[in-house]
């Protein structure tokens, strides 16, 4: 009799263990849970949930379900590499998507080593060919290429200003600027550097009103841009000049406030507001699903959306998660997205971008243009 | 000439936004012999005094109140529970309120979020000053810190309180046996710090924003204040806030932000490797 149990305990654990294998998609979500961006992880998190759920409802990745599993990416790049490994080996995972910070993108595909997809979101300077990778993140060119020709002609500036932190995503950002700038008959009166961390610009707000600028270019981030904007709102110089950036998003925009927003203009592939019939049906589902308080969308948030949606329809159009099999077929792929209709082009994705105005501190969408070129040529 | 004119203003307003966020510092280091790590985080919750108005729904110049009784009772609280057990142990006292700052900024997040939020400006518009025009704002409170100060001064040299501060200072055994209350002078001399830089980070929210880690900023330019300055007398603390502000905002003006922070961080580690006990030497 006890023989017998335990022979049939063997066999059912036996049984079990071989129904354990995944017949899943396995994917690994990588957000800053943690950190100066973890801000945005709740609502990166929310969105995810979203794509698993339209995945799932339209037959999974070649028919099998996808299941979410989370790494803390918002620790320093090696600690979250190691993460990220953890992830991939402990839960064997699939296929990647996140929204992070550029040295941590880098360090992940130092790991990765393209023999897992990985797709890539948010805002970034551009440029990242590595194999196995692939990017719905805006471009300097995408953000910039059909906006500053629109706001030359709308506000008709010509001397621009740029300011920046002191690292590659705002030089990078800078460099196709003045190519695009020079292109419209502007010239560039000033450019200018500070460190990560300012909270004091009365120097620079100084050199920008005897510049006589017209137009400031910002790539200054988080709390420095909120310092920046509101001293500029503050000796009055929105009379003076027009602000554009390209990373300031709506809790930037609430950190200004209505007396440092008048006429600050933002480009980004995704505004909360956005007037479309697709995008008011996300935040309207966004908005059921996960209450009234739920923290805000924006563009690095829900862009995790459109990363892990872009690693489904690569896998579906392969037919597999293997790198060389969606390598094949990469090209061309259309994924679902409440930005519009994106398309990736190469390795990153051609697509929508919105200018909205920031006066009154409540985004305005003020313009769209469709099918923005990446402009990143890998060889 | 207007440009000149600019840049002093700039740098008066920098003196007088050093000077009042390095006195709660250096009230609780020169009396109680205590390196507040958690000043920054007095400093922030200060700030969030314009939140906690805003959700209640009461008027703007309610914050001031607030930011006093919250502040206070925080600063009481932590005084009574964790400080008091550190008098004349720097070390310890250091690494403690260093712990409490992680604390209570985990804790802001916690209640509030870590989003950005906006303090409007109290008093909006510029002011024709000569050729140039400065916020009106600021112009108010460069004249509050310098009426502060000066009344400050006063007060600590002129008072029969003044007296017993530094009797308390200079030897606290002294004074004990002579009928003062050193444990009750200790608490009140911390709240008082802490209460101070609470005030300030609720007079400086409208120039900045207001976030869970706006505190470290403060925290760390006060510190070079009073290591320039020499810790521990109001003498000491204005020329140092006078040295580090000006030095900043004039290397800043002529070459760049990066340089005006490079020159503070020179300055500073100067001053500790050369001069520990800064510019203005006690007795």
């Amino acid at each position: 009799m006890t023989l017998f149990r335990t022979l049939a305990i063997a066999g059912a654990l036996a049984a079990g263990l071989a129904t354990a294998a995944p017949a899943e998609i396995r994917i690994g979500v990588v957000i800053p849970d943690s950190g100066p961006s973890s801000l945005f992880g709740p609502a990166s998190r929310n969105v995810a949930q979203m794509a698993a759920e339209d995945i799932n409802a339209n037959g999974g990745i070649n028919g099998e379900p996808v299941k979410l599993f989370f790494a803390d990416v918002g620790v320093p790049p090696a600690q979250s590499a190691q993460a990220a490994v953890r992830l991939w080996r402990g839960e064997e995972i699939h296929g990647f998507a996140g929204m992070h910070n550029s040295a941590v993108r880098e360090a992940l595909i130092g790991q990765f080593r393209g023999k897992v997809p990985f797709v890539y979101s948010g805002v970034y300077e551009g440029g990242e060919c590595a194999p196995g990778t692939w990017l719905t993140a805006t471009t300097p060119a995408q953000q910039l290429a059909p906006v500053i020709p629109w706001l030359v002609e709308r506000e008709k500036v010509g001397r621009w200003y740029l300011i920046g932190n002191d690292y590659n995503w705002p030089r990078d950002t800078n460099d196709a600027a003045r190519d695009i700038i020079a292109e419209t008959g502007g010239e560039i009166v000033g450019e200018e550097y500070v460190p990560l961390g300012s909270q004091d610009f009365d120097a620079s707000l100084q050199r920008i009103q005897a510049s006589g600028a017209d137009a400031v270019f910002i790539t200054l981030v988080g709390g420095d841009s909120v310092a920046f904007n509101i001293g500029f709102g503050a000796f009055g110089l929105d009379k003076q000049a027009i602000r554009f950036g390209t990373l300031i998003e709506e809790n930037t925009l609430a950190g200004i406030g209505a007396a440092g927003a008048n006429r600050l203009y933002s480009s980004l592939g995704y505004f909360a507001n956005i007037e479309t019939d697709k995008a008011k049906a996300f935040a309207t589902r966004y908005a059921d699903t996960f209450g009234a308080d739920a923290s805000a969308l924006n563009a690095l948030s829900q862009s995790v959306y459109d990363g892990i949606m872009l690693l489904a329809a690569l896998g579906n159009a392969a037919g597999s998660m293997e790198v060389e099999a969606i390598a094949a077929v990469a090209d061309g792929t259309a994924y679902e997205s409440p930005r519009g209709e994106p398309v990736l082009k190469g390795t990153h994705a051609d697509q929508t971008i919105y200018l909205a105005d920031g006066t009154g501190a409540e985004f305005k969408v003020v313009a769209h243009f469709d099918n923005v070129a990446h402009g990143v040529t890998c060889d | 000439m207007d440009q000149l004119l600019l840049i002093l203003l700039n740098a008066a307003w920098q003196i007088a936004a050093l000077a009042l966020l390095a006195l709660g510092l250096a009230i609780v280091f020169g009396l109680l012999r205590i390196l507040n790590m958690a000043h920054g985080e007095f400093v922030m919750l200060g700030a969030y005094a314009h939140v906690i108005a805003g959700q209640l729904g009461l008027p703007p110049l309610t914050a001031l109140p607030i930011c006093i009784l919250v502040v206070g009772l925080v600063a009481l609280l932590i005084e009574r529970v964790v400080v008091r057990h550190f008098y004349s142990r720097m070390f310890d006292s250091l690494l403690a309120t260093w712990a409490l700052s992680i604390l209570m900024r985990e804790i802001v997040e916690m209640i509030w979020g870590r989003a950005y939020r906006n303090v409007p400006m109290p008093v909006e518009g510029l002011v024709q000053l000569g050729g140039v025009s400065y916020p009106g704002y600021r112009l108010i409170v460069i004249f509050l810190v310098i009426a502060g100060f000066a009344c400050l001064w006063l007060w600590y040299r002129k008072s029969l309180t003044g007296v017993r501060i530094r009797a308390v200072v200079n030897n606290p055994s002294l004074a004990r046996a002579s009928g003062i209350n050193t444990s009750r002078f200790s608490a009140a001399a911390f709240v008082t710090g802490c209460v101070l830089a609470g005030l300030s980070g609720l007079l400086l929210a409208p120039m900045l924003g207001v976030e869970p880690s706006m505190g470290l900023d403060a925290l760390i330019r006060s510190f070079f204040a009073l290591v320039v300055g020499g810790l521990g007398t109001l003498e000491g603390l204005g020329i140092g806030v006078a040295v580090v502000g000006g030095v900043q905002a004039g290397l800043s003006a002529a070459l760049s932000q990066t340089a005006g922070y490079l020159g503070v961080l020179v300055l500073a580690i100067l001053f500790l490797w050369r001069r520990p006990d800064g510019l203005y030497r006690r007795r």
